[in-house]
């Protein structure tokens, strides 16, 4: 049934709580039948230095199973799953990224990839899960190659942002990599050929009806010909990334272009953004409130647009850092708050 | 002419002379003095400007000088990749104008030799860090 034609309602159906800081990042585990058998997996990351894991059990609540600590000496900031579900890469202001294995029940910490000068602020897992990549304050972004024994090679570090790089997230179908920045722009990378070279195929900024201030979030929807960004100037906005798809070398790069910006929802700067393999997309902000958008379907002439399917005032106590999609149950919302809780929401059709 | 005035007129010049020469020759002596000390102080600045940069820049020489006799001992020791990073970290050393320091692309040249050591340290799994200058980390973290 379309989600257009029906009233529906953001549910909250459980409240997880445990970290003793904020929350700043979520991950749901792809894979996580590769992980012992749970029906859903969730990583969630602390300004208390810890990552934690909480699995589903019979009882459809999810209760925390690990804790992952003493091992960053600073606040975790990101975490991300690898497409097969058995690594965990979790990026700290300690400025290391660590990578834990899947190992008969737990995890362990297999590798810590150093480089970066100061604080991570992402870490990206390619869908080929051939590459990682980090991003920092430091302006720079690796790229990671998986390496046969759990070692990592660093194979690029890409300068072009001007400042404090947010987040970075790659495409999920072909290896093109998009950072995010204080600089307010968006830029992607791609490889020309097979040689390590890694360069900005292209930059989103103000002139391309790009952001016009920090850009905090980037997510791809799941067929990978758009992507949503969300800004500190209180606008989310959604780009055509088609080309991307069709592109088999970075000769000629077809441009990727602005189609909608959703601007008016939230008061305050939109953190995170995340789209469901439904196609509706969250956003969470530091006015601490939970929008939906969906795509607006009818005029096949004019551009896409999206409007708001419906807004959560106060869906937490504080800022919003996190909105994550589990994409084993595509109406099922996870958010992370400065508040330091967690909370599962539904997307229900009420009658 | 009024040869009276024309003696009042140099009796004044007289002093005012005297003021203005008495000036000239302080304005001598000071800048003599001055461009003495200030050599002298330009001199230190850039014996330890030039001694920092130095000694950085011999720092990453002397990693790339042990790593390049390594591989001459065993040429399988690192993995294509890394024996690549070593050789871009080389020619950015090579190219780095030591007699220039004037060169405004300095600072831009150095930040470029910093990171590709510290690549070429992570694909080599070592923790290796030149101690000597204040690094460029700023003091002030941001929490966000």
């Amino acid at each position: 049934m379309e989600l257009l034609d029906s009233s529906v309602d953001l549910q909250e159906v459980q409240k997880l709580e445990g970290h003793a800081d904020r929350v700043w990042g979520l991950a749901w585990n792809p894979a996580p039948h590769n992980c012992g058998g749970a029906s859903a997996m969730l990583a969630s990351c602390s300004g208390d230095k810890t990552l934690r894991i909480w699995q589903m059990g019979p009882t459809h609540h999810l209760d925390c199973s690990t804790i992952l600590e003493d091992t960053h000496t600073r606040t975790v900031r990101s975490c991300a799953w690898s497409p097969c579900g058995k690594f965990l890469a979790t990026a700290s202001f300690d400025s290391t990224t660590a990578i834990w294995k899947y190992v008969g029940g737990d995890f362990e910490c297999v590798a810590t990839l150093e480089g970066h000068e100061n604080e991570v602020k992402s870490v990206t897992w390619s869908s080929s899960g051939t590459f990682l990549a980090t991003c920092s304050r430091d302006k720079t972004v690796w790229i990671w190659e998986v390496q046969p024994g759990d070692e990592y090679d660093c194979v690029a570090v890409l300068q072009g942002h001007s400042q404090d790089v947010k987040m970075v997230q790659w495409h999920p179908l072909v290896d093109v990599l998009v950072s995010v920045s204080y600089d307010n722009s968006i830029k992607v990378w791609a490889e020309d050929g097979d040689s390590d070279d890694w360069h900005c195929v292209q930059t989103l900024n103000e002139g391309s009806s790009g952001h016009t201030s920090t850009v905090w979030s980037v997510a791809f929807n799941s067929s990978g010909d758009r992507m949503v960004t969300s800004s500190d100037d209180l606008t989310l906005k959604i780009w055509d990334t088609s080309s991307a798809i069709s592109q088999t070398d970075t000769e000629g790069f077809a441009s990727w272009r602005h189609i909608c910006t959703l601007s008016g929802y939230h008061g305050r700067t939109i953190f995170s953004a995340h789209w469901s393999s439904e196609g509706v997309i969250a956003s969470g902000a530091g006015d601490d409130a939970l929008c939906l958008f969906v795509e607006e379907k009818g005029n096949s002439v004019e551009e896409p647009s999206y409007r708001l399917l419906l807004k959560k005032e106060k869906a937490h106590d504080m800022d919003i850092n996190s909105v994550r999609w589990n994409p084993k149950d595509q109406r099922i919302l996870a958010s992370a708050s400065d508040d330091g809780t967690i909370k599962i929401w539904e997307l229900r059709e009420i009658s | 002419m009024d040869p009276k005035s024309n003696i009042l007129n140099d009796f004044l010049e007289d002093s005012v002379l005297l003021d203005e020469s008495q000036y000239q020759e302080g304005f001598k002596d000071g800048y003599k003095d001055g461009l003495v000390s200030g050599k002298e102080e330009g001199r230190e600045v850039g014996l330890n400007t030039g001694f920092q940069v130095g000694e950085e820049l011999g720092f990453y020489q002397g990693c790339v000088d042990v790593w390049n006799s390594a591989m001459q001992i065993d040429p399988d020791a690192f993995t294509s990749r890394v024996r690549k990073n070593i050789a871009q970290l080389k020619t950015l050393i090579d190219s780095f104008p030591l007699l220039e320091p004037e060169n405004e692309n300095v600072q831009e040249m150095m930040d470029s030799i910093r990171l590709k050591f510290r690549v070429v340290c992570a694909n080599l799994r070592v923790k290796l860090e030149y101690e000597g200058q204040p690094s460029s980390l700023n003091k002030d973290s941001e929490d966000m």
